[in-house]
């Protein structure tokens, strides 16, 4: 059973005269990983940033169309984007952790969404760091710099940071393009447990990652979205002449 | 520019077609020592064998390589899956050509019944196959694959109708159960061969349209990407 979480409706995007996504409409569906591929500036990290609102910070963005997440318009001028980024979460190509202890990154979103309560406090940093198998690593050195952590264990804990406060979507933007194999593999296993709970879109330049860890598979070109399926279909026999191209790396 | 990947597997189809015209050769030659008596020709099937075996090797070491090393998906993963497949049908053609080879040896004189069943008509029809297999391969053609199919229900009735006949024959006089025999191993190669033609064509209607063919396709259903 596949239930739609995040609807997308003719979504054009601007920034300034230069058109990053152009009438662009797809459905992401709920507990489901789906990979969005395509080459540079084809528009992925524009449409994973419209989906919590990221892009507004930029000067000359310009947003036509819909995103609805369980059916609210979250350009809507009533959202509340702290709210919205509670409940959708992301995670980019670089580690970005605060220069704080472990303890304190994690538990900085939850303060900032009002738990102060330490006991509680304390039960979110062990949770998410269960849920993001990193526990045994980090648990006897909580209050040390995180930056101190390997990259690896950077990018699992800038996940974990991601799940403290309860979101239902986890926005990553080549989550392991920085790792090494190893750290890649964690964060590849992390993603298929993590997808029992979360609504998880991930965008990456790796075709056998989109292949090994995705449900779904949407490819993008020039701002278009050109093929979506599922991923067994897209990498066995996709349908765009475009997209075989693509995957089978004759492209251009 | 040329990819490495490119060559590989320009490499991979002409390795292919080399080897589907040696089998080709095989198969004419070990049905004519038959029909012609002739066992000169069977010895040379037996020794072309070798041949076979080599390129079986090597092609298998190819798809190997273009898997480990780039990862293949879409119409390349479809090609060095099926290419594997290809080669064994192949390679197993090979073995029933030796067979007809080594019971061609086995006849102890120009067995007399031939007249009686529809032995060149078989062969006719099953080499054929073979060719628009091939054909099917080298040229692409899922059409020409396709057609390969619907010849095989031809073949396998006649094999069936002959079959009975050397029984008849086997009936008639005793003398005549030896060779009759034979032949008959023969004519269950000769549809051995006519099933590998089928098989092969179906890997090249695969590679080009993504369809199984299989089963008379009616397994390839949605249902079948869900490996649970």
């Amino acid at each position: 059973m596949k239930e739609v979480k995040i609807k997308i409706n003719d979504l054009s995007v601007f920034f300034n005269y230069i058109q990053a996504l152009n009438n662009v409409s797809i459905e992401f569906f709920s507990k489901k990983v789906t990979s969005v591929i395509g080459p540079s500036g084809c528009g992925k990290t524009s449409l994973l940033r419209t989906i919590n609102r990221m892009n507004e910070l930029i000067p000359g963005f310009k947003i036509n169309g819909e995103v609805v997440i369980d059916n609210i318009d979250i350009y809507d001028k009533k959202i509340d984007v702290v709210n919205l980024r509670r409940l959708v979460g992301m995670v980019f190509q670089r580690s970005n952790l605060f220069p704080k202890s472990i303890y304190e990154n994690l538990i900085f979103a939850p303060k900032l969404h009002g738990i102060n309560d330490e006991k509680e406090l304390k039960e979110i940093v062990e949770k998410t760091c269960i849920r993001t198998a990193i526990w045994d690593e980090v648990k006897d050195r909580l209050n040390e710099n995180a930056l101190s952590l390997s990259t690896g264990q950077q990018q699992r804990l800038c996940i974990a940071r991601a799940l403290s406060v309860e979101p239902d979507i986890l926005l990553m933007d080549e989550p392991a393009s920085a790792l090494d194999p190893i750290s890649t593999a964690k964060i590849e296993e992390l993603i298929f447990e993590l997808k029992n709970k979360y609504t998880i879109i991930v965008v990456t330049h790796s075709m056998q990652q989109a292949a090994r860890i995705s449900d779904y598979t949407a490819f993008f070109y020039m701002g278009q979205l050109i093929e979506y399926e599922k991923t067994t279909k897209l990498f066995t026999n996709p349908v765009n002449k475009q997209t075989e191209d693509y995957i089978t790396g004759r492209f251009g | 520019m040329e990819r490495p990947f490119d060559i590989q597997i320009e490499k991979l189809r002409t390795k292919i077609i080399k080897m589907c015209s040696i089998v080709d050769e095989q198969v004419g030659l070990s049905i004519n020592s038959i029909l012609n008596y002739d066992k000169s020709l069977a010895d040379l099937v037996i020794e072309i064998e070798e041949k076979v075996d080599r390129f079986d090797v090597k092609i298998e070491r190819i798809c190997q390589k273009l898997f480990a090393l780039n990862q293949p998906v879409a119409m390349d993963l479809r090609l060095i899956m099926s290419a594997l497949k290809i080669n064994s049908s192949l390679e197993r053609m090979g073995d029933l050509a030796v067979n007809i080879a080594r019971n061609s040896k086995d006849l102890k004189n120009p067995p007399g019944f031939m007249q009686r069943l529809n032995f060149e008509e078989i062969a006719r029809i099953a080499r054929e196959m073979i060719k628009k297999s091939f054909d099917s391969f080298i040229n692409s053609d899922a059409e020409l694959a396709k057609s390969v199919i619907s010849s095989d229900n031809q073949l396998d009735e006649f094999v069936k109708v002959n079959s009975k006949i050397l029984i008849e024959i086997m009936k008639e006089k005793a003398e005549n159960i030896e060779n009759a025999l034979i032949i008959h191993s023969v004519l269950q190669e000769i549809e051995r061969l006519g099933d590998h033609a089928v098989n092969i064509s179906e890997e090249v209607y695969f590679i080009i349209k993504a369809q199984s063919l299989k089963h008379r396709g009616d397994l390839d259903i949605e249902d079948s990407w869900n490996i649970e």
